[in-house]
């Protein structure tokens, strides 16, 4: 206690030295957190762009069902599982799929339909909201038709456009149906654009002839549960299926995601360099200028232990308390980002790349690592920063240390 | 592009048929109607030793500037159903043939019309013609083992192929010819081989081997119950399996059959498709 | 004379003038090489791009890039691409015939790019070229010939010299089935390229497609310097009197490689200025610091008699040779680094083991940095700006100098 109050009183016998040295201390160290969760928070937000939008965070599928899209692999009972995730409080939308040519007048082409439960896909995903023109489906089945952007084209169908539809179904016979379009999705990648044919499932059921069971149950969270946390449930939910995360089934953009976590790695540990060396460059020379100091204190018979000890319990004394309005202020800056975000659309605007929407709102996302990394690497800094001219004072003879000026 | 795009084309994904495994694809269809027109006409001289183009010339001889019209009934087993369809069909000359779906009730009045390299399906539900687009050449016809593009290469036999004989003799329990035939260096067609197998008597068609580049065998088309049939013998019952999925198999049995009739070009329009 | 007292006196406290010399001429440093090194990504992709598709810059037919089809076409394309192959900022002018359709092997059929090229300038252009792994690419005598990627060739169980029947709708819409066989496999990484692109002769692909000698679906202009392309442009542009042909920047054939560098220089720039932000702190903190410690020597001066316009400007000199310093420091080092990577190339495959794609597009694993000297221009500039700015505010404290105080 006495050190404490000591330590206190020799910091503020130099008001402004000290004063300059807190903010040096306490802006590199807001700055770290909010930088820190930006990246962070673009880090996610790229993975939720990515995964919110159709893909999800998992998907639970018949084995062996990807390999081939054959449409008899079916998860038997989709009821059952959705039943089960509901009451763990994981949001799901059950699909159901199959190829077949889709024709408008003289234009025809291949696609692979979708049968979905709109009001699961709206409360789950984005596509439903994520329409060039018109609406997504309707509750009830009406034979309405989501169609993706370039098939869409290729077909030169608008809104209000009847579409044929000739699959062969799942008990072989010729299924043939008019649909009519209401809705045009916006891009969304490749695959999608060129081959989505979006109907409702019970219209999906009456055409291919598969009264039961459905292809695909994706799961989306929207980042509150955690990837590894759902690798773990999941496969205990639904034992007789196979449970893949977004990772497996989008590596694509896994692998561009792990490249930028990369590389904001990279930059972050730039960050913190620059802002370690700010402030050991400040610590440096506050400690320099008291040599003098320090050289007094060793002529009147303080062992350099002692020296160094004080020395380096006022350098975190003084960065702790530092650190705690930068906590404060960093912390409250972070969570303003949060909510509002950075808006960078007059740079970049919104762009669609691969699949994944990117939203031109920076929105930075708070964590303890955020927080508490800065604070660490500052307090290491600062007692680093400070031992050293204080050993250095400390060994050598007092009076050239109090000549040192 | 990624899978899933592929996929619609690949053999694996055609018209829900993922039964069929892609090598099976290719279908021999051309003896559909080979058969049909070997009986076009086929008088096989007795005692005259023809080469191998002989046969084949005869065949499309027989083939040119006939036509037919008749009844047949097609069933196909697959893995996970099994189906059979009554069909009516017409052709006339190399390229224009017009199939229609007698039963089951559910489907009745779908039909297909091909001219040259053109096909249309008529959906009678939904009183639509759709044109086939290339994407889907490779999709199985009406379900069965064969597929789109079978019907557009029947004519095409010997425009596409070379053939000798390469066996003469006792086989399968009567005399038999051998032919093996390869494709033209330009000929579209992706198969290594064909080899057909012919009753010396007659000329008439026992089995067609298929095998791909690696001459490994990919499709197998056997006939059976030889019958006589408006004035003609000629096999009866085509049998369509894919070496992969021997469990398989297309069946198609001609009930009726009536040639050199004369028929209308009208009767190959779009608008008779739509009857 | 007061350059070289100014000059003297930050040598006087080494320490500090290098420490702040060092922080100003680190963060330039980093600057650079970051935004060089991205600079030089962007410029690979783009290079790959545009060379292995249309060019900087595209002609094509109006209608082509809302839907396109073979039928939408461009005629005259020789005497187009003489006229434009005199203008000197032109590297190369190449013509492609486009079309969809679907490869048949024996093993299964796959929905393809079908693209015609000419052999002879893609040998020399084109990425797809350059990764070839088997066998050989298309030469100019080729005709049933075709090119085709590693994941198509796996999924069609395809060797060299193997039969592939290509199957589509020419441009009067007629099905049309030709065989060819495959000359060359190649490998760029993507799987989007490696399993849907297919290359053959442009003659063989106008026999394919039905188009006449002198049509072609795309015309691409391949420049020397990308950044020649506005008024290459224009030049094409108002020579051209053809309407029915429009003339693209490769921005809206490959919007999605242009949204991606976009995003990432953006996101590049901000971090570049959130850094700038730190080093701005240390600098000020620096400066703050001096100007504390030397109190005592500017109440001296002052009591001397200095006028303060005199010191100020010689603290103002101060900052500027400091900051000189550390810009020419920072400006010389970051270059050189730069590059280095410029020359050499970096090996990033250890991050990136089975490579990236970017849109589509695999990005090698040795990345080379591209320097530009508008770089060293704005980024010295701003950061010695902000120097003196500092500076000037940091000035201001002198006035409050109470000399009786400071000289007790």
């Amino acid at each position: 206690m006495g050190l404490l109050r000591v330590s206190w009183r020799n910091l503020w016998r130099n008001r402004r030295r000290t004063a300059i040295t807190m903010a040096a201390v306490a802006l590199n160290a807001i700055i770290l957190i909010t930088t820190y969760s930006l990246m962070d928070g673009m880090l996610r937000q790229t993975v939720l762009n990515a995964t919110e939008l159709v893909t999800g965070e998992a998907q639970i599928h018949s084995p062996g069902y990807l390999a081939d899209r054959s449409i008899y692999k079916t998860l038997e009972n989709p009821q059952a599982i959705l039943q089960t995730l509901r009451e763990q409080s994981l949001p799901a939308a059950p699909r159901a799929y199959g190829y077949g040519l889709l024709s408008r007048g003289t234009k025809s082409a291949g696609a692979l339909f979708w049968g979905v439960d709109p009001e699961s896909e709206k409360a789950t995903f984005n596509l439903p909201a994520h329409l060039a023109e018109g609406s997504f489906l309707s509750p009830n089945p009406q034979k309405g038709i989501v169609l993706g952007k370039k098939l869409a084209r290729s077909l030169n169908a608008r809104l209000g456009a009847e579409i044929v539809l000739l699959v062969q179904a799942a008990d072989g016979s010729l299924g043939n149906e008019l649909f009519t379009v209401t809705g045009i999705l916006k891009s969304v990648g490749e695959g999608i654009d060129r081959n989505a044919a979006i109907i409702h499932l019970d219209d999906y059921r009456h055409l291919f002839v598969l009264p039961a069971g459905v292809h695909e149950i994706a799961v989306n969270t929207g980042g509150r549960v955690s990837l590894d946390k759902l690798s773990a449930i999941l496969p205990r939910l639904v034992p007789d299926a196979e449970v893949k995360t977004w990772r497996q089934l989008l590596p694509a953009l896994s692998d561009m995601l792990q490249l930028s976590g990369a590389s904001m790695s990279l930059f972050g540990a730039i960050f913190f360099a620059a802002a370690g060396l700010g402030v050991m460059n400040t610590m440096l020379m506050t400690t320099y200028e008291r040599s003098h100091e320090f050289g007094l204190l060793k002529a009147l018979g303080t062992s350099p232990w002692r020296i160094v000890r004080d020395v380096a319990f006022e350098a975190w004394l003084m960065a702790a308390v530092s650190t705690v309005f930068a906590v404060i202020l960093g912390v409250a800056a972070t969570l303003a980002l949060q909510e509002y975000g950075l808006d960078t659309s007059a740079l970049a605007g919104e762009t669609t790349i691969a699949g994944v929407v990117f939203d031109p709102v920076w929105r930075a996302a708070l964590s303890i690592e955020a927080v508490v990394a800065p604070v660490v690497i500052m307090w290491i800094v600062c007692v680093l920063a400070a031992l050293y001219p204080a050993a250095m004072s400390a060994r050598l003879d007092p009076v050239k240390s109090m000549h040192r000026v | 592009m990624n899978d899933d795009a592929r996929k619609i084309f690949s053999g694996k994904s055609k018209i829900g048929s993922k039964h069929f495994h892609s090598i099976g694809r290719r279908a021999i269809l051309i003896f559909l109607p080979l058969a049909i027109f070997i009986l076009l006409g086929a008088h096989p001289v007795r005692g005259e030793t023809l080469t191998a183009d002989d046969i084949l010339n005869k065949v499309d001889d027989l083939y040119r500037g006939t036509s037919s019209y008749g009844m047949m009934t097609m069933e196909v087993v697959t893995a996970h159903w099994k189906r059979t369809l009554s069909l009516e069909f017409w052709s006339k000359g190399k390229d224009k043939s017009l199939i229609r779906i007698l039963s089951p009730l559910k489907e009745k009045g779908t039909a297909t019309l091909r001219a040259g390299n053109e096909i249309w399906n008529y959906l009678p539900k939904v009183n639509r013609v759709i044109k086939l687009p290339s994407s889907m050449m490779s999709a199985s016809w009406m379900g069965s083992h064969f597929t789109n593009d079978d019907l557009v290469k029947e004519s095409r036999f010997a425009d596409d192929y070379s053939c000798r004989i390469t066996f003469q003799g006792p086989g399968k329990g009567e005399n038999v010819i051998e032919l093996s035939c390869i494709p033209l260096p330009d000929a579209p067609v992706v198969w290594g081989k064909v080899e057909i197998v012919v009753r010396q008597s007659d000329y008439l068609p026992i089995v067609i081997n298929y095998y791909d580049e690696g001459l490994r065998p990919a499709r197998s088309m056997t006939f059976s119950k030889f019958a006589k049939m408006s004035g003609r013998t000629l096999p009866a019952v085509l049998t369509l399996v894919p070496v992969d999925k021997p469990r398989e198999k297309t069946v198609v049995v001609y009930d009726k059959i009536t040639f050199d009739l004369s028929l209308n070009n009208e009767v190959f329009s779009i608008r008779n498709l739509q009857k | 004379m007061i350059f070289r007292v100014a000059w003297r006196s930050i040598w006087r406290n080494r320490r500090r003038t290098l420490i702040t010399a060092a922080s100003i001429a680190l963060g330039l440093i980093i600057a650079i090489f970051f935004i060089a090194m991205a600079e030089g990504v962007y410029e690979q992709i783009v290079n790959d791009g545009v060379r292995m598709q249309a060019g900087h810059i595209t002609l094509e037919n109006p209608d082509y890039q809302m839907a396109p089809a073979i039928d939408l076409r461009i005629g005259d394309v020789e005497n187009i691409r003489k006229f434009i192959k005199k203008i000197e900022a032109v590297e190369e002018a190449k013509l492609l015939i486009w079309g969809q359709g679907v490869a048949n092997s024996g093993a299964g059929a796959v929905g393809v790019s079908i693209m015609g090229v000419e052999p002879a300038v893609e040998t020399k252009n084109s990425p797809l070229a350059r990764d070839i792994v088997a066998g050989s690419y298309l030469a100019e005598e080729d005709d049933r010939k075709v090119v085709l990627g590693e994941h198509l060739a796996k999924e069609l169980k395809l060797g060299l010299g193997n039969k592939i029947v290509i199957t589509t709708n020419n441009a009067r819409g007629e099905l049309v089935e030709e065989l060819c066989r495959v000359k060359g496999i190649f490998r760029t990484g993507s799987d989007e390229i490696d399993g849907y692109f297919i290359q053959i002769p442009l003659n063989f692909a106008r026999k394919v497609f039905g188009l006449q000698a002198d049509e072609a679906t795309q015309l691409g202009v391949i420049l020397k310097r990308p950044q020649d392309q506005p008024p290459v442009m224009e030049e094409i542009k108002s020579t051209l009197t053809n309407k029915n042909i429009e003339v693209l920047p490769w921005q809206q054939i490959l919007p999605e490689v242009a949204s991606y560098i976009r995003i990432d220089r953006v996101s590049n720039w901000v971090f570049q200025g959130l850094l700038f932000v730190i080093i701005l702190f240390t600098i000020l903190n620096t400066l703050l610091m001096s100007v504390m410690e030397r109190e005592r020597e500017f109440a001296v001066l002052l009591a001397l008699g200095t006028p303060v316009r005199k010191l100020k400007g010689q603290l103002f000199l101060e900052s500027v040779f400091i900051g000189c310093l550390g810009c020419f420091a920072g400006l010389i080092l970051g270059g050189l680094a730069a590059f280095a990577l410029q020359i050499r190339g970096l090996d990033l495959a250890f991050l990136m083991p089975e490579g990236v794609t970017i849109s589509g597009f695999a990005m090698s694993t040795t990345v080379h940095a591209l320097v530009t000297p508008p770089v060293f221009l704005w980024t010295g500039g701003i950061v010695l700006g902000a120097m003196l700015l500092l500076s000037l505010l940091i000035m201001r404290r002198i006035k409050k100098i109470s000399l009786a105080e400071t000289l007790r």
